[in-house]
């Protein structure tokens, strides 16, 4: 019985003039905006490299190790995934430096590529967004007289006169209908990955296609989603023009007005000023003890004197001092010398600078690492705290759910992000424990040249892995889970308001 | 007879779901705009001033030590000045940097002669704040109500407004009496354009009512002229979508088809047409990039230099003391034309890709709505160059001004660029020009005059559109 009732509501639904729209309007958006997001990427990928190269070329053309550790940075590349939601792929920093005297993280990247930054001005769009909007539209235009025209018509009395049971009615309408609305998504998402894979630029492994496959599940709940509240509508209305309106109304609400007007609307939560000064109070502290152990190592070292560049004084150039940033809560030793040419008188002072700095690089790289996990927990609760209380409104909407959940998916949600400055972070652990083995700190070329250059080529070279597919699901997990009783709840709501209705 | 109809469509409509709808959701939505408004704006002055402040104390400081100081160092950073009409249109603000660098000290030499790089404009551009991790707020503006809320309501309102009475037959009904099609047609129209400027009025009323009463935020006379034309815009443009939604629903026999018609008409419209274009648009021609101009700057920097150098140190030369200076200051003044103009010419490449992406997106109508109104409201792309405008003639202006009263002093040797060879004198703070944004109502018009016309002739096509499709239906 079900079968014949599916059935019938699938023909009814297929021969409509509004799947043929559908089908027409979601291939047309998705196919001329995947074109144009993959030629995006394309630039911000050609971007990339030759942002990669500029830095490697500048690395090289230090010649001392402490001046290259300024110029050692790294660079997150463009998610290909960001095709289907940009999430902060865009709008979060690429480039961070690696260095022994401070841990990278978020804070303190910089950004390279923009070409034009008026162009930011115009909003632009990524895959996700056209289902949220165009999908949710074309779900609700299809369940607004799933129930009602019904009643309407009359039609449903005599359904009920044979032996059909009300649930297996619900049931029969919602399958064929979800059945109708997938067509046009899968043929859609289906062309978008063809597109992809086809671009020369771009290869996706297995991990890729099993996130492109979570994005869809992903669409697919939240496309239910607005099926189901069309029916309850439509249901709870019985007549067709009150549901239309109606539904068209809580569409505007959901997907236009409430994601743009919620966080204007409810007090931001405003970084506790408190936690941040005292955050840096205590990093400051840590560095200026390092400072006095500096300067007590340089008072009772064998050469008379507290001059940090032991009067090494060549061609070239040298500075040291201690910085700090409190907004960012960064705070470091910079030390950095550059001597092409020595003289004779500097050679005998060429041990103690050595042996100076063979002390001072394992200290600032241990300050570092102490201060940091301070800053962690401060940056945590200063920046991300706030951010997810935000979030959290959002998530208020189904539209807000998808949206987070895809961006999951995608790996270009915040977590995503912060995995490449992870990355980072590690990377410089391997840069310190290779100058350790290497006794770069206390080499001569740490502070000069003019005996042979440094040498970069045995330098660890960094790569970044986006995270397994399984923590990426993970990530996705609780707000899917979330989309999924949301459907559930709604189905019950539907259920039970069908099943009392008079006919 | 058409004020019967008129009247007749007002009663249907007034008693509708989507009359009451739309009025909760516009009041909800222009009493959010007041409240962010005046949360905001009070900010924004409160910047603005202080830059202003900032400008004339670094005026009066450097017109105490000397004329050479003030050339030497420039005006400093210039604002912009906050339009009180922001509300209305947010116009990419956040994107847009709220002022020019008019210093931006470069490089100073030292030797026998200390020699300081003269200053230039420089536009920085807004830098995005690339640690703001929090969730990206879209600005609730009228451009935002008006533009995507406001013209879906009006396709609500319209969409059954010919095929539901055919569908129930009144049509014909009504076409028994000697009533002309066009009549009834209008009457429609001004049916349906009063029952929605009824909501929409009266959540302006409310929204204005709330900014005007504050005494944080004062609106002139100026402002309310602009807010009258943005109201007259505001009906041209609700009547685009008014025809639009007749024409359609007059050509099909349906309204539930006219509806989807309409509907997946409006999303592309407004929603995908204009971020797909500039997509398209601002992908064509990339201007050259970030790294080239640095290289590029850094080039023109060392070419100088050597110039200079190679003169000042040439040993079979011997250059008195006067020839010195003069190859000094030519070089600090050539160094300087050159690096401004070499961001000028960047600003200019950015500038002219940014027009032609607002030029594609204009076939978009409510992109050409959002711009009538960036350009009444004084904020966004237009009002920027505007503000630029007013920079470089200021800086002119400040250029022909330090120029006049060194000749103006006898004791100077009227050599710009080097400390020895202009006036030493401090300067009255009173005489020195200083830097006022103004916004021009006649120039504001000039910009929007082709929008305006633009979404006239949509409007008319549409209605056009409407009329003949009406006539030559059959019934």
């Amino acid at each position: 019985m079900l079968t014949t009732l599916i059935r019938r509501e699938l023909l009814d639904n297929l021969m409509t003039f509004r799947f043929a729209a559908a089908v027409f309007i979601i291939l047309l958006l998705v196919v001329t905006n995947t074109v144009v997001l993959i030629k995006d990427y394309e630039q911000r990928l050609a971007s990339h490299n030759a942002a990669v190269r500029m830095h490697q070329r500048q690395l090289q053309e230090k010649k001392t190790y402490s001046a290259g550790t300024e110029k050692l940075f790294v660079d997150r590349p463009p998610n290909p995934l960001s095709i289907f939601n940009v999430g902060f792929d865009k709008q979060l920093g690429n480039e961070i430096q690696v260095s022994y005297n401070y841990v990278p993280s978020l804070w303190d990247a910089g950004m390279h590529g923009s070409d034009n930054p008026f162009m930011d001005m115009f909003a632009s769009i990524d895959i996700v967004f056209i289902f949220e909007v165009i999908l949710s539209l074309l779900a609700l235009i299809f369940a607004y007289d799933t129930l009602a025209g019904e009643y309407e018509r009359g039609t449903l009395r005599l359904v009920l006169t044979s032996h059909v049971r009300r649930g297996h009615i619900l049931l029969a309408k919602y399958i064929s209908a979800m059945l109708c609305l997938l067509v046009p998504l899968l043929m859609s998402l289906l062309l978008a990955v063809i597109l992809l894979t086809a671009t020369a630029a771009i290869s996706l492994n297995t991990d890729d296609f099993l996130r492109i496959g979570g994005i869809i599940l992903t669409t697919v709940v939240y496309l239910s989603v607005f099926y189901l509240i069309g029916m309850l509508i439509s249901a709870a209305t019985r007549r067709t023009s009150t549901a239309l309106m109606l539904s068209m109304f809580v569409w505007g609400f959901l997907v236009l007005v409430y994601p743009n007007m919620i966080l204007a609307v409810v007090p931001r939560p405003e970084a506790p000023q408190e936690r941040s000064a005292s955050a840096f109070n205590e990093i400051e502290q840590m560095w200026e003890a390092f400072d006095r152990d500096r300067k007590h190592f340089l008072t009772t070292d064998a050469l008379p004197g507290e001059d940090w560049h032991f009067k090494i004084m060549g061609s070239g150039w040298y500075g040291a001092y201690l910085w700090g940033n409190p907004g960012r809560l960064s705070y470091t030793y910079k030390s950095r010398m550059e001597v092409d040419t020595l003289n004779e008188k500097a050679e005998p002072r060429i041990p103690h600078a050595q042996n100076y700095f063979g002390f001072l690089g394992p200290q600032v790289a241990g300050t570092a690492d102490r201060t940091w996990f301070i800053r962690k927990s401060a940056l945590e609760d200063i920046f991300i705290q706030p951010a997810n209380v935000e979030r959290l409104y959002l998530k208020l909407s189904p539209v807000g759910l998808y949206d987070a959940a895809t961006q999951a998916w995608a790996g270009t949600d915040l977590l995503g992000i912060r995995d490449f400055f992870d990355a980072a972070r590690r990377y410089r652990q391997h840069v310190i424990d290779y100058f350790y083995d290497a006794e770069i700190f206390r080499s001569r070329q740490w502070f000069s040249s003019d005996k042979g250059a440094a040498d970069w080529r045995n330098l660890p070279q960094f790569s970044f892995q986006r995270v397994p597919v399984n923590t990426t699901a993970k990530r996705a997990l609780s707000d899917m889970c979330l989309l999924f009783m949301i459907n559930t709840a709604l189905f019950i709501m539907i259920f039970l308001i069908f099943v009392k209705s008079e006919v | 007879m058409i004020w019967h109809i008129t009247k007749r469509e007002l009663y249907d409509n007034l008693n509708s779901l989507r009359f009451a709808l739309a009025t909760v959701l516009l009041l909800g939505l222009m009493l959010t705009n007041a409240i962010l408004h005046l949360r905001e704006h009070p900010k924004r002055v409160q910047t603005y001033h202080n830059g202003v402040t900032r400008h004339q104390n670094r005026l009066a400081n450097y017109a105490e030590d000397s004329l050479y100081k003030l050339a030497e160092q420039g005006p400093g950073w210039l604002y912009k000045k906050p339009s009180d009409l922001r509300f209305c249109a947010e116009g990419g603000e956040p994107f847009l940097p709220n002022n020019v660098e008019g210093g931006f000290g470069r490089w100073g030499k030292g030797g026998e002669q200390r020699l300081e790089s003269f200053w230039i404009l420089a536009y920085h551009s807004a830098t995005p704040d690339l640690h703001n991790v929090r969730p990206n707020v879209t600005k609730v503006d009228w451009g935002f109500i008006i533009g995507y809320v406001l013209s879906l309501i009006a396709l609500l309102f319209t969409f059954d407004s010919i095929s539901h009475e055919r569908e129930q037959g009144t049509l014909r009904l009504m076409f028994a009496n000697s009533v002309p099609r066009h009549t009834v047609l209008i009457g429609k129209f001004l049916g349906a354009l009063i029952s929605i400027n009824i909501p929409f009025t009266l959540a302006v009323l409310v929204n204005l009512l709330f900014i005007s009463t504050s005494n944080d935020v004062h609106l002139g006379g100026e402002a309310w002229r602009r807010l009258c034309l943005i109201f007259f815009i505001t009906l041209l443009y609700t009547c685009l979508f008014l025809a639009l939604g007749l024409l359609v629903s007059a050509r099909v026999q349906r309204s539930a088809v006219s509806l989807v018609i309409l509907l997946l008409a409006w999303v592309t419209l407004v929603v995908f047409m204009p971020s797909t274009l500039v997509s398209i648009a601002g992908r064509s021609t990339p201007p050259k990039s970030a790294i080239g101009f640095s290289e590029r700057s850094a080039d023109l920097a060392e070419e100088l230099e050597n110039e200079y150098y190679a003169l000042r140190y040439d040993p079979d030369k011997n250059l008195t003391q006067i020839q010195v200076l003069q190859g000094a200051g030519e070089y600090v003044t050539k160094d300087a034309a050159g690096q401004e103009r070499l961001h000028a010419e960047r600003l200019k490449q950015r500038i002219s890709q940014v027009r032609r992406a607002r030029v594609i997106t204009q076939i978009s109508p409510v992109t050409t709505f959002q711009h009538l109104l960036e350009s009444f409201a004084g904020t966004g792309f237009e009002r920027h160059l505007q503000f630029l405008e007013n920079v470089k003639s200021y800086a002119q202006q400040y250029r022909v001004f330090i120029v006049d009263t060194d000749q103006a002093d006898p004791e100077s040797l009227h050599i710009s660029g080097v400390r020895e060879g202009m006036s030493q004198k401090p300067i009255p703070l009173e005489a020195i020009p200083k830097f006022e944004d103004t916004l021009s109502f006649s120039k504001d018009f000039n910009t929007a005059a082709v929008d305006l016309m633009l979404l006239s002739l949509f409007v008319i096509i549409l209605l056009s559109g409407a009329y003949l499709a009406f006539v030559r239906v059959e019934i």
